[in-house]
């Protein structure tokens, strides 16, 4: 117990439920114990819309991700997206009191709070502060200015912030299950901590979930976000699509979609697909790639632009990575790259033991990520971190004998 | 080093060749005095203007002037404007002479009522017959007080923007909605009368301290610009270590600014910052930093900076701007265009020179628009080559050419009226004007008044936030812009803080909306002098937005049900005016 640690990551998806149960080793490596997994229901766009509903498949997959991992799970992380959450950069500036010599964490906690300090909307709380840099006195792109001396600290943070109560409701939704919420983490935050290594953070990398209800992204130039957001728009919607427009069953759509549909309009193999169930009626292969293609350039357009003009496209030394269920689709890499400019790697995961294999699927990215990002909070947060929440645990463990 | 008479650099200099003078007209007016003698005093004189002699004498301005004495014998209006108006002449000769040789007077009034709506535009008149500066603060009183107060209120508005340099209104309404609603009413009228205490103060400070940077009235006019707009006003004073971080912060929590949100609209920004002789340049850095923060890359930022010795070791941040914005729905109409219809009072407060001009025609127009324009417009309208018209329309011409190319412009659309007029007949005026009215507000509204409201509404913890939010747009329907009884309509066009400003471009800026109970009298009164021209124009603007605004109301509503498929209960995804719920590949091959 006290050389590891067993955190869980819970994602509430379009499409699934899914609690991923990992160990993390005093090395530092993490180790899957166990997962469980319902297909979701109850969800539109990232966003629990029938709480009693996703309630139930939390249940059935609680159930499961416990008897698999034989842990006691009553704490998770829990990724949360939506189109609601936004993101911006802000910089903040304070100046040293003059006979003070080094910066002290106080001085860096106050640049947070005025870095903080920008016009969100009222209903809008903070889900991350990400520091990018500081500057000591013009100095760029100090890592940790903790102990320098200077005069003046600057701070560049990644400020992602979200609708408070669509927020409050999917924590609410946890809770009554019941489990306590230690953090909530903005979901490509958490899928980047798996997929994207220091290397390609470093060099610059863009990561695109695209999942079920949304596609979220989170962009890191020189080991630091620049941008993230959420776009609710995902394969759900291509499977919408193509159901509208072929005036099918969604659940045949989605089929189709699966079996047959590809997001690029390159090297189409013309033919005619015959509908399953639907008797004698077929549709042409070209057809259904131009449904998906239209939705899929459109998604990728409306994620580009913001981001070339902010101009962080140009600095993506790595490229994109795709993950999320959908980037299984075929031919979104060619689209990707084609609207990006940008070349799309295919992602491998980190360093992982355990069933590792499962998680190579990028359908896992975001709750392995969450276990990765309980880790390193619990690297920053010094022994006392630690020590406090095996107390906050023996306090569960007595309360729970009560 | 270069030295300099501190004395005179230091000093304020308003006793010597520019004296400010503050008049407090009404009840309301007086409130505003009490209340900025209680702030603290500056040079500022105070002039408490009152037709209720008991209400007068409790005020604690040094100066008092009693409106008709004889005519009321030291009773009030009873609220009607009329006689305000009657009882102002009367001490017309005591105003003129309390006003003579000020460099810039502030009027505060309390609209509504009998004094202040009766009163306030004859002082104004007054004030700008002798020259000076002349800002006014007008507080248009609460929705719950009637219409006929507000129409009251409207019309008085009207016609002070005729003779202001520049109007900045405060709604009542609005400022109600600035403090929690269970706040005794006490504390409800003193917020509205502390906030408007501080714009005077903060705009006198800035316009006549001196200054390392200095601002000056064509800068505070500049970011006051956009006619019939939110006047945006924040300021913050902190000390302490991080006191300019801290200065801006307050500055930007001010309730105009709401928390600076509203910056990023504005085209030009007024930013002051002032300091004890410790200031620093890197804080006055700082402070711009994170102003500039809040406004956009267009924006315009007016600098200007100063030390003040009475401030310490504090430092003091005063923003001001004005965002084009909802307009209380006739607020400059009535005063833009009588301004128009009027020829003479066009350039009155961009040139002395017309100034002559505007007394002797004044008064004709004076006593009850409605009453005289009729008269003076009914023979126009029958024989347009009426010598008279023509000849006020030659001098304005010959007036306002030199005054301004904007001036110019309008000047050719004059002509054409001319030419124009006798097709037009009141039939036409008055359809032609309700889709003006409409249009200009509803767009306006949805963008800009639903936010601060709700926002405000969520400040006091009020539940229904989130129900009146959605509500709104899709309840806008612009006929009932005009139902009293319709809350959400009245709360919103009633909400905001308007700010008109009559200088030299002013007839270039629209011909806005008017308030329907005016629009009988109005009909009439539009064909002789104002011009037919421009009206057509702000027909095809206004045409195409409600259009638009259709459009997307069947956009939102009609065909997402149609092809939307599963997400069609789901908040719909909306970039760029497009619901991207609706199948992509449907839409682009529509």
């Amino acid at each position: 117990m006290s050389s590891s640690n067993i955190y869980v990551g819970l994602e509430i998806g379009t499409s699934k439920v899914c609690l991923v149960v990992g160990e993390v080793r005093s090395d530092g490596a993490i180790k899957i114990l166990g997962v469980g997994q319902h297909p979701s229901a109850g969800v539109r766009k990232g966003e629990v819309v029938d709480s009693e509903t996703v309630q139930t498949c939390l249940h059935d997959a609680l159930s499961r991700a416990e008897e698999r991992s034989d842990v006691e799970i009553n704490t998770v992380f829990l990724a949360v997206t939506g189109s609601h959450i936004e993101s911006l950069n802000n910089r903040g500036t304070i100046r040293v009191a003059d006979e003070q010599m080094e910066i002290t964490p106080e001085d860096l906690e106050e640049v947070k709070k005025i870095a903080r300090d920008v016009p969100i909307p009222k209903e809008n709380g903070y889900v991350h502060s990400i520091i990018q840099h500081y500057y000591v006195d013009g100095q760029e792109k100090v890592l940790n200015p903790l102990g320098m001396v200077g005069q003046k600290i600057e701070a560049d943070y990644h400020i992602i912030h979200g609708t408070k109560t669509r927020i409050q409701n999917a924590i609410k939704c946890v809770r009554e299950v019941p489990l306590e919420v230690e953090d909530i983490v903005f979901s490509p935050v958490a899928a980047a901590q798996v997929v994207l290594n220091r290397e390609a953070k470093n060099e610059g990398a863009l990561l695109l979930d695209i999942g079920g209800g949304t596609t979220d992204y989170v962009c890191f130039v020189d080991g630091a976000v620049v941008a993230s957001g959420c776009v609710a728009i995902g394969g759900d919607h291509i499977t919408n699509d193509i159901a509208l427009v072929l005036k099918i069953p969604l659940s045949r759509a989605e089929k189709l979609k699966v079996a047959h549909g590809s997001a690029s309009l390159k090297n189409i193999a013309h033919g005619e697909i015959s509908i399953e169930g639907e008797s004698g009626k077929t549709v042409e292969q070209e057809l259904l790639n131009q449904i998906m293609n239209a939705r899929a350039t459109e998604l990728l357009t409306v994620i580009s632009e913001p981001l070339r003009k902010q101009g962080v496209l140009d600095k993506l030394g790595k490229g994109i990575f795709l993950t999320g269920g959908s980037s299984l689709m075929k031919g979104i890499g060619d689209v990707t790259s084609d609207i990006f400019g940008v070349p799309v790697q295919e992602s491998d995961s980190a360093a992982m033991s355990g069933p590792a294999a499962l998680f190579e699927n990028p359908q896992y990215a975001t709750p392995v990520g969450l276990i990765r990002y309980a880790q390193l909070l619990d690297e920053q947060r010094p022994k006392k971190g630690a020590l406090s929440k095996l107390g906050q645990r023996f306090e569960k463990i007595l309360g729970g004998k009560r | 080093m270069i030295e300099y008479d501190e004395s005179v650099h230091g000093e304020l200099q308003l006793d010597s060749d520019l004296g400010v003078k503050v008049i407090g007209v009404g009840g309301a007016g007086a409130n505003i005095l009490d209340r900025m003698a209680l702030e603290g005093s500056d040079v500022a004189e105070l002039l408490a203007v009152n037709t209720d002699v008991r209400a007068l004498k409790n005020s604690v301005s040094s100066e008092k002037i009693q409106l008709g004495s004889t005519l009321l014998k030291g009773m009030g209006t009873g609220g009607d404007p009329a006689l305000g108006k009657q009882a102002a002449l009367e001490a017309v000769d005591g105003i003129r002479e309390a006003v003579r040789g000020a460099g810039m007077v502030f009027v505060c009034v309390g609209l509504g009522g009998g004094t202040g709506s009766g009163a306030a535009p004859e002082i104004c008149r007054i004030a700008k017959e002798e020259g000076v500066f002349l800002v006014v603060f007008a507080t248009l009183p609460f929705s719950f007080e009637g219409q006929r107060r507000m129409d009251q209120a409207e019309k008085s508005l009207g016609t002070i923007g005729r003779y202001a340099d520049a109007v900045i209104t405060f709604d009542n309404d609005r400022m109600g909605e600035l403090i929690v609603p269970k706040d005794g009413v006490t504390q409800a009228f003193a917020a509205a009368d502390k906030i408007i205490s501080q714009s005077i103060r903060a705009t006198m400070n800035i316009v006549f301290r001196p200054g390392i940077i200095h601002i000056g009235m064509d800068d505070l006019l500049a970011a006051l610009e956009s006619r019939n707009s939110r006047c945006l006003f924040g300021y913050g004073v902190s000390k302490g270590d991080n006191r300019s971080h801290e200065a801006v912060e307050q500055a930007m929590k001010c309730p105009l600014l709401d928390r600076g949100k509203l910056l990023s609209e504005a085209k030009a920004v007024l930013v002051q910052v002032s300091g004890g002789d410790n200031m620093t340049l890197f804080e006055v850095q700082m402070v711009m930093e994170e102003v500039s923060k809040h406004v956009g890359s267009e924006t315009q930022i007016l600098f200007g900076t100063g030390t003040d010795k009475r401030l310490g070791s504090a430092l003091a941040v005063t923003i001001i701007s004005s965002v084009p914005g909802p307009a209380v729905s006739s607020v400059g109409d009535e005063g833009e265009a009588e301004t128009i219809s009027s020829p003479v009072s066009l350039g009155m407060s961009a040139d002395e020179a017309v100034a002559p001009v505007a007394t002797i025609k004044l008064p004709e127009s004076k006593p009850e628009p409605e009453e005289i324009t009729k008269k003076a417009s009914a023979p126009a309208m029958e024989q347009v080559d009426l010598p008279a018209a023509v000849e006020s329309v030659d001098d304005f011409e010959d007036m306002t050419a030199p005054i301004g190319e904007g001036l110019g412009d309008d000047t050719v659309e004059e002509d054409e009226t001319l030419v124009f007029e006798p097709l037009d007949d009141d039939d036409e005026e008055e359809p032609a004007y309700a889709p003006v009215f409409e249009s200009d507000e509803e767009p306006a509204e949805v963008s800009d008044g639903r936010n601060p409201i709700a926002r405000a509404i969520e400040d006091s913890q009020v539940a229904d936030t989130g129900s009146i939010a959605p509500i709104q747009p899709a309840d806008l329907d612009p006929a009932e812009e005009d139902d009293a009884g319709h809350v959400e309509a009245v709360t919103e066009s009633s909400q905001k803080i308007t700010l008109t400003r009559v200088v030299g471009s002013g007839n270039t800026g629209r011909i806005k909306t008017r308030s329907p109970g005016d629009g009988d009298s109005r009909g009439p009164v539009m064909p002789p002098t104002k011009p037919p021209a421009t009206p057509p124009e702000n027909l095809e603007e206004d045409d195409e937005i409600p259009d638009d605004v259709k459009q997307q109301q069947e956009l939102l509503q009609l065909e997402p049900v149609k092809s939307k498929g599963r997400f069609a209960k789901t908040d719909p995804t909306i970039v760029d005016g497009e619901d991207l719920d609706v199948p992509t590949f449907l839409r682009k091959n529509k």
